[in-house]
């Protein structure tokens, strides 16, 4: 490692005075965040590519890094009804999972999110079987899209060590369970220089949890018991109300971050879209690469720019707005699909748009499933090909060839 | 919890039960916890609760275990040596690998140090005056059980001290005379008179008794059975009954070198190995068959460990003296035919076969038979004692019609001790003893009376649990635990118990072998099994009690309950 930082350019080893960068993976990039906001409570069960973010967790607690309990729980429903408890005992809770693992927690996710508890939970997308596989696709986390929790989709492993951080201070605020989702290995375990933050720095930003003990060991209750319909209604309302005060949350969480860490993302990201002729929507991993085949275009005198969407729930529709309305064309690549129904950032962007007078055209690809590779000619080719078509299709496009 | 936050969101939590759901009411099929008859206590004549005790054991309560058996059996200590236990050949233990010790283990509970249990007799209103005659196994035990109910008993006893056959009979090396003296200890402390040296007829008469509200008769069997050969009054032939006497009164008897024993049922045995360890050679002559021996099998085999030699099918037809010292007695050679009344096979003389053997002492053990010259001839029958007329005279023992045992002999007294408590209380009929059996054959229970009287309901009829209905997959198979004995060269020359006791870890696992068949033992099964959380159980008291308003009737309970102690039942 030493080696390696030895040969990194002066900007990656001293960023900006908050000290030296390392050379981490996205997962430990996690690991690094959960330990950063003092998690007493992690409750988890191991699946790939998520593991080493248990196993690093783990190593710290047998190390005596870690101050806290790691239970190492028989299933992921289980992880996450654990979480749930603690959580309303008033202590920050942290887990982590993948694709089946999240699928088997689906039951607990809407817990989580009815009893209102500020969990933070990484998912590492993987592809949901059958058929088995490990690769990045999006369609695992989507596929939670209606538990009333917060996702956040990360670009690299230094956004998903941030945005854990955010989580923590916007889940607490709001009283609804946050899901940070990072692509599996290309950012997952994918190596990059990471700046992780000093500890007095985080705690100043998120101090230690002092929330309010909704559930008290000494005095035994049964929660979640059947309630009235209209009991059940102002449940739903009073969440949903929450949750859509979370864009402008968000934004000013991030906003906080950037003046005390030097990094922002945003909800949503614009890059060059003010002259456009075709904005690319991404998210996750794939945006990095967007940003290298935009940049090329540019050279070429295209005009195109890009969307990196980072906040899914709830949906940006106002960042979306100010960022979309009065552009000519949009592509939404989606590493995704619903099948029959398409790409579902997609469908989220005409659900958003669709009130807007000036809304653009808006075409869908559906690229890099199954973790099929996104090259910056896919990119190319999607913007280029949204350039020259005059009435964008109902059915989305799949992208099934890597190379030109 | 706190003041209440605006900014914190509520969220339901109940902090009420789920109880107030009644969840039992939606079916009619309930548990009973029972407690059932184990076979073990049905086949003892008594009725011990050999389950109950055993538990106790287990449980290392000792004072309640031996508490549990003086209920039932003034003897523990005689009944835990020198009887044959049907109670081991009924377990249904035995079915699956090995009985449960559980003679042994009346042994091991009897003698306990100190004795933890004072007994109490029972508060009675109307105490009543009854005369026991004869302070055997029977009489003592009459007495026992009356002054257990609240009555005075007065024992009359011929001879100089009581115990009867258990005094004068068995021999110390199968009952040593200090546990016969602390239990008949135990019976005099519960306030029974005993008149030593006084016989029936001829210290007092039979009319004087007529001023005792009842009579129990137990007089024994004490007259030995003659031979009726010619040479039987010669020096050197002894009665079995006389010799075993002059035992037990530590007198000095001389043998010789060779005895030659004529009898085959347990005073024969007594007899021999008594004589053995006089230093005799010994014979036994039986004019049966090995198999049609009256005697204890156990009584058997130790005999024939310690050197005994065993002769068949021989009848003795005379006894001389031959060279002015040996004895010589003549045989008739036998064999057997057909059964008789007895199911046992006759024997019938082979003709003109003859074997003599040669012994300086011949000792005749072939029965005895009851002194009647004192009881007036409305109460004798075929040559026992038979009360048909009289209400107020029982008997028992084995001067009365049944199997002649000291369990036997203690099941009649306790018969008789309840008849005569229901007399008393203007309940006439015996057959009401019927309400307090435990099992089949015939076993009453004096704890199951007592309660009956404290309580005036009658008893339900309780069923013997079966080998079928014990759930033996709750059960690793294991071997019976067997206490030593004393070593076969060593017993030649001692008159040293011969059975060792147990030690208390070898009696505790033991006890932990009984499958408590129909009982209770608090193995908790059902209260870990039952899917309600309705199940409370009293691990002291060994009760299970089921919420009702919760038992949903799943039936689990009595599914999970490895010894049949619960039962489904349809309330409707």
């Amino acid at each position: 490692m030493r080696n390696l930082r030895a040969g990194l350019p002066k900007k990656c080893r001293d960023h900006e005075g908050y000290g030296m960068k390392e050379f981490l993976s996205g997962n430990d990039a996690v690991a690094h965040a959960v330990k950063l906001c003092r998690t007493p409570l992690i409750a988890a069960y191991p699946i790939t590519p998520q593991t080493s973010i248990y196993e690093r967790l783990s190593g710290w607690e047998a190390s005596g890094q870690l101050k806290g309990i790691m239970m190492r729980t028989e299933s992921e429903h289980s992880a996450m009804a654990s979480c749930i408890a603690a959580s309303l005992t008033g202590v920050r809770t942290f887990t982590a999972t993948s694709s089946q693992g999240l699928a088997l927690m689906h039951e607990m996710l809407h817990f989580a999110a009815g009893c209102r508890t500020p969990i933070v939970m990484v998912n590492v997308n993987r592809i949901i079987s059958a058929p088995w596989g490990f690769w990045a696709d999006h369609l695992d986390s989507l596929s939670q899209r209606d538990t009333g929790w917060m996702q956040f989709y990360c670009e690299n492993g230094q956004e998903a060590l941030d945005t854990v951080i955010q989580a923590y201070k916007i889940a607490e605020q709001v009283y609804l369970p946050a899901m940070i989702a990072t692509d599996a290995f290309f950012v997952s375990h994918f190596v990059e220089p990471v700046d992780v933050p000093d500890q007095e720095q985080v705690d100043a930003f998120l101090p230690p949890l002092d929330l309010p003990h909704r559930f008290d060991v000494d005095k035994p209750g049964f929660l979640m018991p059947v309630v009235t319909s209209e009991f059940y209604r102002h449940y739903k309302n009073a969440a949903s109300t929450a949750m859509d005060s979370v864009q402008e949350l968000a934004e000013q969480v991030d906003e906080e971050f950037r003046r005390k860490f030097g990094r922002g993302y945003g909800v949503v990201e614009s890059l060059l879209t003010d002259d456009a002729e075709v904005v690319v929507v991404t998210e996750g991993s794939m945006t990095s690469t967007a940003r290298v085949a935009i940049g090329d275009l540019r050279q070429e005198g295209i005009k195109v720019g890009l969307l990196k969407l980072r906040l899914f729930r709830p949906f940006p529709v106002r960042a979306v707005h100010k960022a979309l309305c009065g552009k000519k064309k949009i592509a939404v690549i989606d590493r995704n699909c619903s099948v029959g129904g398409g790409g579902i950032f997609c469908q989220e962007l005409k659900a958003a748009l669709f009130h807007s007078k000036d809304h653009p055209g808006i075409y869908s690809y559906i690229a890099g499933v199954g973790g099929t590779d996104i090259t910056p000619d896919v990119i190319r080719r999607i913007a280029l090909k949204t350039l020259e078509s005059s009435i964008p299709a109902d059915a989305p496009e799949w992208i099934m060839n890597d190379e030109a | 919890m706190g003041k209440a936050d605006p900014a914190v969101p509520v969220i339901p939590i109940s902090y009420g039960r789920t109880q107030v759901i009644e969840t039992g009411k939606w079916s009619s099929l309930k548990p009973q916890p029972l407690t059932m008859i184990a076979p073990c206590r049905e086949a003892c004549p008594i009725g011990t609760d050999i389950p109950l005790f055993l538990h106790f054991i287990e449980r290392g309560r000792y004072a309640e275990a031996l508490s549990a058996v003086l209920k039932e059996n003034p003897f523990p200590g005689v009944c835990g040596r020198v009887w044959f236990h049907p109670c081991e050949a009924s377990c249904n233990r035995a079915q699956y690998d090995e009985p449960v010790s559980i003679q042994m283990l009346e042994r091991f509970v009897s003698s306990i140090k100190p004795e933890p249990v004072s007994l109490i007799p029972a508060p009675n209103q109307a105490p009543q005056r009854i005369a026991v005659i004869g302070a055997g196994p029977a009489g003592l035990s009459c007495a026992y059980f009356l002054a257990l109910l609240g009555h005075y008993a007065t024992v009359f006893e011929a001879k100089k001290e009581p115990g009867g056959v258990m005094r004068w009979g068995i021999p110390r090396f199968r009952l040593p005379k200090p546990v016969l003296k602390k239990e008949i200890g135990r019976i005099l402390s519960l306030g029974v008179q005993l008149r030593t040296n006084c016989r029936v007829g001829k210290d007092i008469t039979f009319e004087e008794l007529d001023k005792f509200d009842a009579v129990f008769l137990s007089p024994g069997a004490g007259i030995n059975s003659l031979l009726s050969i010619e040479g039987e009054n010669l020096e050197g032939v002894w009665n079995g009954g006389e010799f075993l006497e002059r035992i037990n009164a530590l007198e000095k008897v001389r043998l010789g070198k060779t005895t030659v024993v004529i009898g085959g049922g347990n005073t024969a045995m007594d007899v021999a190995r008594a004589a053995l360890r006089l230093g005799s050679k010994v014979t036994i002559a039986y004019r049966r068959t090995r198999e049609a021996m009256p005697a204890i099998p156990d009584e058997i085999h130790e005999a024939e460990e310690e050197g005994v030699a065993f002769q068949y099918l021989l009848q003795p037809v005379k006894i001389r003296r031959i060279r002015g010292k040996k004895l010589r007695v003549t045989f008739q050679c036998m064999k057997s035919g057909a059964p008789d009344k007895s199911n046992r096979p006759r024997v019938l003389p082979v003709k003109g076969k003859y074997v003599t053997l040669e012994a300086d002492s011949v000792i005749s053990a072939v029965g005895e038979i009851v002194d009647l010259s004192w009881i007036p001839e409305k109460l004798v029958k075929n040559g026992l004692v038979e009360t048909g007329g009289d209400p107020r005279i029982f008997a028992g023992g084995d001067a009365v019609a049944q199997p002649r045992t000291i369990a036997d002999a203690i099941a009649a007294a306790k018969r008789a001790a309840i008849s005569m408590d229901l007399l008393f209380r203007g309940n006439q009929g015996r057959e009401a003893l019927a309400g307090f059996r435990a099992g089949t054959k015939g076993s009453v229970s004096l704890d199951a009376y007592l309660r009956f009287r404290e309580e005036g309901k009658w008893p339900e009829a309780k069923e013997v649990v079966s080998d079928g209905r014990i759930n033996t997959l709750y059960f690793e198979k294991s071997r019976r635990v067997v206490a030593g004995k004393l070593q076969r060269d060593k017993r030649r020359k001692t008159y040293r118990e011969v059975n060792l006791a147990p030690d208390e870890a070898r009696a505790v696992y033991s006890a932990s072998r009984c499958y408590s068949c129909g009982q209770c033992n608090a193995c908790y099964n059902c209260f870990y099994f039952c899917p309600e959380g309705a199940i409370a159980i009293n691990r002291d008291e060994r009760t299970r009690t089921v919420d009702l308003a919760h038992c949903k009737g799943c039936g689990t309970c009595a599914r999970a309950c490895p010894r049949n102690a619960v039962i489904m039942k349809d309330m409707v």
